[in-house]
């Protein structure tokens, strides 16, 4: 699978994630610095001695291009500053953790996505034209019509209110944190709530390119051999079908990622998306650098692996 | 009608009289007037239509007036859909909603096939370098994420629907001048474009006369398929709190707004979140119909 070219191809790809990670926190950086106004000046500090000191204390003092090459420095070492409003939060740290906490949901949205997606584009290519295709396509068309937080509420609505009794009240979410976060069962409605627009889309594609694979010889060929239709469509259909649904996989990320801020938001989950809308309107601006920075690097890195994931899905495909 | 081969009947013949006379979007109307969701999509939106000009000149109740009917109160037959967390009536503020949904819907795509078009056009007419370096550029904002640069960029723009339309178009016209580029590379290749330069046609013509009428249909369903993308980001953005600067109503923050009382009013959430998922389904309906009608080969 490893050829020495798929290695540079791999290598070439690490660097250009590096290159986009330092030009989008570049950018960011530049364009927030030039915003009026920070988290500090909004504290009306008295002492102009006591204010200088601050801006001393984060570099705030020094000219624009000297902070950016600290902190430029600080990135390639791993290391995004400490916080404007928490003094003394070092952000990386803060970041790993709560990327942990999202990794959780994301990882369930992900999976919901994709298994809810492809059940339901599979069913709806086998059945063309009846009305089960009809049922699904249109739940798919609803389902990616309806924004994130409508289903969120929606969710909320019934299992949190309506069915109180019937969930215990476990989709509610103590705020304080103690560092492992999430159980199973209240991972489950956030995660679908993320994860349900992005699996319409998928059951989308999904029934797309079934229908063109159902049609070619070679599975006209492993019916004619008498294998049971279920077999056909699972080994021989499907994982042909299934190719043109791997593209969808990069955008799948970023869909959950920006998702992830909405969502993160109404559940009151500790995650990155919650840090991201906080910190815009704290104006803690180093964490969001910081953020915009992660979130490069995440992004990068799953487009990445998606390139990956086609090689081994479909061994036509070398780079 | 069942004829021996050969013999025209002057119905038949009649009917073919007719086919032959039908044009590309005769047919393409054709084909979306028997798309029964597509016409029911187009009822609707233009009901929306109506309502976002009806608005503008009468309201039941003022958008802003606070404390009108008792807070929080749900449906009634003076407020039909019930009145919010100030004591507005939201049936008012939805139709005023509706206003900034279809500004910033109709507006990101005014923009979208604007830049789409010329950048499109460009890579795919002049190929070579030029085309290299637009692509490379396409694929790069391709990978950003999307809800956060419009974040950010309404962040350091400032709060308004002017910037906030231009955000949204910011992170959405890749998609419209990647097809462009791709139609544009597929036509001048096409006997058409190859008479109409043997005939001594200029780039300019070719260009605007041969090469983009015919990659309307196309960018129509696109642009289509890109109205409730944008509507759904001004929602987001909303939903955030950094839409349009209240009080002006919007669809996604009159939900946020209504979220901590989802336990005692669901109707606050419920009115416009419905509101703007019907709204969006009717544009995605409408975009499907589209592509259907217009490109009947490729039938999903």
């Amino acid at each position: 699978m490893f050829t020495r070219g798929s290695l540079l191809y791999i290598g070439q790809r690490l660097i250009l994630i590096l290159f986009t990670a330092v030009a989008v926190s570049s950018i960011v950086f530049l364009g927030i610095h030039r915003l009026p106004g920070n988290a500090l000046l909004n504290e009306r500090h008295p002492d102009p001695a006591a204010q200088a000191e601050l801006l001393h204390y984060y570099h705030l003092d020094l000219p624009l291009a000297q902070q950016y090459f600290l902190f430029v420095g600080g990135v390639f070492h791993g290391d995004l500053g400490e916080s404007l409003v928490n003094r003394s939060v070092q952000i990386t740290p803060l970041l790993l953790r709560e990327a942990r906490v999202s990794a959780e949901v994301g990882g369930a949205a992900i999976v919901f996505t994709i298994g809810i997606g492809i059940v339901l584009g599979v069913i709806a290519a086998v059945r063309q034209n009846t009305w089960v295709d009809y049922v699904a396509t249109t739940t798919s068309v609803i389902g990616y019509s309806m924004p994130n937080f409508v289903v969120a509420s929606l969710l909320f609505l019934f299992f949190g209110i309506y069915f109180y009794k019937w969930t215990g009240g476990t989709i509610y979410y103590n705020s304080g944190w103690t560092g492992s976060w999430g159980t199973l069962d209240q991972i489950v409605v956030p995660g679908f709530a993320l994860g349900f627009p992005y699996a319409s889309i998928v059951a989308r594609l999904t029934r797309a390119s079934m229908l063109e694979v159902i049609r070619q010889d070679y599975v006209r060929t492993a019916r004619a051999k008498g294998l049971t239709d279920r077999i056909v469509i699972i080994r021989h259909a499907l994982r042909n079908a299934l190719i043109p649904v791997v593209t969808i996989l990069g955008p799948l990320v970023i869909g959950i990622v920006t998702g992830s801020v909405v969502i993160e938001n109404i559940f009151g989950i500790p995650g990155l998306g919650k840090e991201f809308a906080t910190s815009i309107l704290q104006r803690d601006y180093n964490i969001v650098i910081g953020l915009f920075t992660f979130y490069a690097i995440i992004i990068a890195a799953a487009n990445l692996l998606v390139d990956l994931l086609y090689t081994v899905i479909d061994p036509r495909i070398r780079y | 009608m069942a004829t021996a081969p050969g013999l025209v009947t002057p119905e038949a013949y009649v009917d073919t009289l007719a086919r032959e006379q039908s044009s590309l979007w005769g047919d393409a109307w054709r084909r979306l007037r028997r798309n029964r969701l597509a016409l029911a999509s187009t009822v609707f939106l233009t009901f929306v239509i109506l309502v976002a000009i009806v608005a503008q000149f009468w309201l039941p109740y003022s958008y802003f007036a606070e404390g009108i009917a008792p807070i929080y109160q749900g449906p009634t037959a003076q407020h039909l859909l019930g009145v919010d967390d100030l004591g507005r009536d939201i049936l008012s503020r939805i139709m005023l909603g509706s206003q900034v949904s279809l500004k910033v819907g109709i507006g990101t795509q005014v923009i979208v096939i604007a830049v789409g078009v010329v950048v499109g056009l460009i890579a795919g007419f002049y190929r070579g370098v030029v085309d290299t370096i637009i692509s490379t550029i396409i694929n790069i904002f391709y990978g950003i994420p999307d809800l956060l640069v419009a974040l950010v960029l309404v962040l350091l723009l400032g709060r308004s629907l002017g910037i906030i339309i231009f955000a949204i178009a910011f992170t959405q016209w890749m998609t419209m001048a990647r097809l462009v580029r791709g139609q544009t590379l597929a036509l001048r290749e096409r006997e058409f474009v190859e008479a109409a330069r043997a005939g001594g046609a200029k780039a300019n013509k070719i260009i605007f006369r041969h090469i983009l009428p015919n990659a309307l249909g196309p960018m129509i369903v696109q642009a289509t398929i890109g109205v409730p993308m944008a509507i759904l980001f001004e929602a987001f953005l909303s939903f955030l709190g950094l839409g349009v600067p209240p009080p002006t109503p919007s669809w996604g923050a009159m939900a946020a707004d209504g979220f901590h009382a989802l336990r005692i009013s669901p109707h606050i959430v419920l009115a416009p979140a419905i509101a703007l998922s019907l709204t969006l389904m009717a544009f995605n309906f409408l975009g499907d119909g589209l592509r259907d009608a217009l490109d009947p080969r490729q039938k999903r």
